[in-house]
């Protein structure tokens, strides 16, 4: 008997340690009012992204390129100082992607500081949820270089009950970002997949907020372009393999909606061993140097042949005006090649350092600053010329084709999505 | 005063349908438990296919994964039976067996281009290393965290095992990231070396039911047979006889230590090669799985563990390939409460003090 308490004793703790490892705090305790003004006239701009595991060479391409924005300003904007800070939402335990709690932490730092006048972040959908109510009850405008969760902004298919309001508890819009929603996204993969010749796909996502509601668009995109969708499913991150999961695609064409952080690598592993043939694709989320290089940890090669991917950002030859800033990044990061995600971090201050621009003397009132920032119209910038909806979403919405060539995302066409 | 009024004979001779129904259950509920999804499943194919390969590449691909748990779970289960405490930093030594494997891969020059016998000669001194370095490990964790707490409360050993899970995670953070890692295909895991019958067997089924067979049967004869492993057994029944008959206690725990270290190692480099994929975490995952086997064939007995795996490894490949990789979880741990309920003592039978 004693032996089964033990026994019980030490499930229950196992319990216990898988359920505190899944749950993040959530709590929210600020304090600040809406639409704080600093008053002062040295400003903060916090930038919070996964600094550790899969995703950090991408958080780092972004910090590099908002930094170097901000560089071309001297860091002044009229009569204001601007003040940089990078903060990490990953932790060791969770890293490549936003940790819920680590996330939420960030943001109540940043709403504990009267300086703070812009938060660009985060990086991953999932971790947007968490920071985005705490600064909007700051009434802290927000932009994120990444995010394409479609339920962030809009209530469009793939989004769920309740979004987005319940991310503004002001009632009051207080978020943008750089990069097209995932409804452009999903149509750009099933556009990509119609032209390639596939019939069928098979479609799983990694269940995170960011591959779920890309799956949901995804299979909405299919539908209307008469794309059957043979078998959809939802991959355990921490699962040893997926071989027999595999082992039931039969479609032409494999797509993954999901972040390489999310054992990315080994589901396309496993499906191009079940299924030879098949044509695999993935979505911005895996195009990475840890997903695309095998020297990195990332898929063999042959199966990187067989793979396409899609991304927000377009190709140098299809951002015209994108060449002085990449030329720039190259020199000041002694780089050969720069990550796209460098160019949206770029862009992200930049319209950050716009808007405060337009906001004038009002530069340290949050109120003011947002309405420059939703007051954003035709603005021509390095990936184009761009509004910002009501809902902060850009009015962007070509997306980028790339293969995967010595191990590397190269660009290949624009994709002009059949929504 | 109300004179009792007796039913009628033929009444007592009849046995409601509700205990007859109970008998049943309590005679065959296990087996049909056990049998339900691979029947259900079986007749199914048939229908649909008009054969049983989808099934047997279920179960076949089942056994060779849970070679790998019952490997680990036998770790458990021997630390159990000798001790009563689970060893939660198990599943992480058999972790850092696979980060050993994968690092001395690169030291002994072992790359996609290596040819056969080099391959053969190079996982050989890697098996052999892993072991090595796992079962002193495991030792040293032993002599450190549970051997001074030998006379505490039986709570004390289950945290300390739990601190030292975080330690050894943290020190697979520290050594490979903490993201999952791949790694060289080395043996072209998913390659299908023959097909039989329609079953598909991969070099890496074979691997894993090569290394997993020989160990266990002699991790058994051991215990079984050799003057050190009577010592185990009675240690394991009455430590304190057993000191009176003159066993060394301390050193015969030591050597259960081990000998679950030097299978944790193996089943590390073994995962390693199969899955081809190396993270921190790996160990967390696979040690719950594996100590669910354990407890799912009786813990404390190497048979029960054994056989817990290999079925907990053909669920596991039945629930992805039919139900939905979502549900696998909720579909094994369903499985372990309907097998307890039917079967508290485990498949095979507790070996515990408690249960004699």
């Amino acid at each position: 008997m004693r032996s089964r308490t033990i026994v019980a004793t030490g499930c229950l703790i196992g319990g216990l340690a898988m359920g505190v490892s899944a749950c993040g705090s959530d709590s929210n305790n600020n304090s600040s009012g809406s639409g704080a003004s600093s008053g002062s006239s040295e400003l903060t701009i916090y930038s919070s992204l996964p600094l550790q595991g899969t995703s950090r060479e991408q958080s780092q391409a972004v910090i590099n390129g908002e930094k170097l924005a901000l560089a071309e300003v001297g860091n002044k904007v009229g009569k204001f100082t601007i003040k940089y800070v990078s903060l990490d939402d990953s932790t060791a335990q969770n890293p490549g992607t936003a940790d819920e709690g680590q996330t939420a932490q960030n943001a109540r730092k940043v709403v504990q500081d009267k300086s703070a006048i812009f938060y660009l972040g985060e990086f991953n959908s999932g971790g947007t949820k968490v920071s985005l109510p705490i600064l909007n009850k700051a009434g802290i405008p927000q932009i994120s270089p990444s995010n394409t969760y479609i339920g962030l902004t809009t209530n469009e298919p793939g989004s769920e009950p309740g979004e987005p309001n319940k991310y503004y508890p002001t009632g009051k819009r207080t978020y943008a970002r750089v990069v097209p929603r995932d409804k452009i996204q999903g149509a750009a993969l099933v556009t990509t997949m119609v032209e390639d010749g596939c019939k069928t796909a098979t479609l799983w996502d990694d269940k995170t907020t960011y591959g779920a509601g890309l799956a949901r668009n995804i299979e909405a995109s299919a539908k209307a372009q008469n794309l059957t969708i043979q078998d959809r499913q939802g991959t355990d991150k921490s699962a040893a393999n997926y071989r027999s999961l595999a082992s039931n695609v039969k479609s032409d064409c494999f797509v993954w909606s999901g972040v390489t952080g999310e054992n990315g690598v080994q589901v396309f592993k496993d499906v191009a061993a079940a299924n030879t043939t098949a044509k695999l694709y993935g979505p911005d989320g895996v195009a990475e140097e840890a997903f695309t290089n095998p020297k990195k940890g990332g898929i063999p090669a042959d199966v990187g042949a067989r793979t396409k991917l899609t991304v927000a950002t377009l190709g140098v030859k299809d951002l015209p005006d994108a060449s002085g800033v990449l030329d720039k990044f190259k020199a000041t990061y002694n780089t050969q090649t720069v990550d796209p995600y460098g160019i949206y971090g770029y862009e992200t201050m930049a319209l950050a350092l716009d808007s405060l621009k337009r906001a004038g003397a009002k530069a340290n009132d949050r109120t003011a600053v947002l309405a420059a920032l939703f007051g954003t119209k035709d603005r021509k910038s390095i990936i184009g010329t761009y509004s910002i909806d009501p809902n902060g979403d850009t009015t962007l919405t070509d997306y980028g084709l790339y293969t995967i060539k010595n191990g590397l995302p190269s660009y290949e066409k624009k994709i002009v999505a059949q929504a | 005063m109300n004179v009792a009024t007796l039913p009628p004979q033929e009444e007592i001779r009849t046995t409601p349908v509700s205990e007859r129904l109970r008998k049943f259950f309590s005679a065959y509920g296990l087996w049909i438990v056990l049998l339900g999804l691979p029947v259900f499943y079986g007749i199914k194919d048939l229908q649909d296919e008009g054969d049983l390969s989808r099934l047997g590449n279920n179960l076949f691909a089942g056994l060779s994964n849970g070679a790998i748990w019952a490997l680990i779970a036998l770790g458990y289960t021997l630390v159990y039976g000798i001790i009563e405490l689970i060893n939660f930093a198990h599943g992480d030594v058999f972790m850092i067996g696979s980060f050993v494997a994968v690092g001395m891969w690169g030291t002994v020059g072992l790359a996609l281009t290596t040819g056969t016998l080099g391959l053969i000669a190079g996982l050989l001194v890697t098996l052999i290393v892993a072991m090595v370095v796992c079962g002193t490990m495991n030792v040293m964790i032993e002599r450190v965290a549970y051997r001074p707490l030998r006379s505490a409360p039986k709570l004390a050993p289950l945290i300390t095992a739990v601190g030292f899970s975080f330690i050894l995670q943290n020190v697979g953070i520290v050594w490979l990231g903490s993201s999952q890692k791949g790694v060289p295909d080395l043996i072209k895991a998913q390659h299908v070396l023959v097909s039989v019958a329609g079953i598909d067997i991969h070099n890496s089924d074979v691997l894993a039911l090569a290394v997993t067979a020989p160990l266990v049967f002699l991790l058994t004869t051991f215990v079984n047979h050799s003057r050190s492993g009577k010592a185990m057994r009675a240690t394991a029944q009455d430590p304190e006889a057993a000191r009176l008959m003159g066993i060394n206690v301390d050193t015969t725990i030591s050597l259960t230590f081990l000998l679950g270290g030097l299978l944790a190692g193996a089943a590390g480099l073994v995962y390693a090669l199969y899955q081809t994929n190396v993270w921190y975490f790996q160990g967390f995952t696979a040690g719950l799985i594996a100590f669910t086997a354990a407890v799912m064939g009786g813990i404390g007995n190497l048979k029960g563990a054994v056989i817990g795996g290999l079925i907990i490894g053909c669920i596991q490949q039945i629930s992805d390939n039919r139900i939905g990789a979502q549900w696998t979880p909720a579909v094994v741990f369903a499985y372990l409460v309907l097998i307890m309920v039917f079967r508290p003592q485990g498949l095979v039978g507790e070996e515990t003090r408690e249960a004699g």
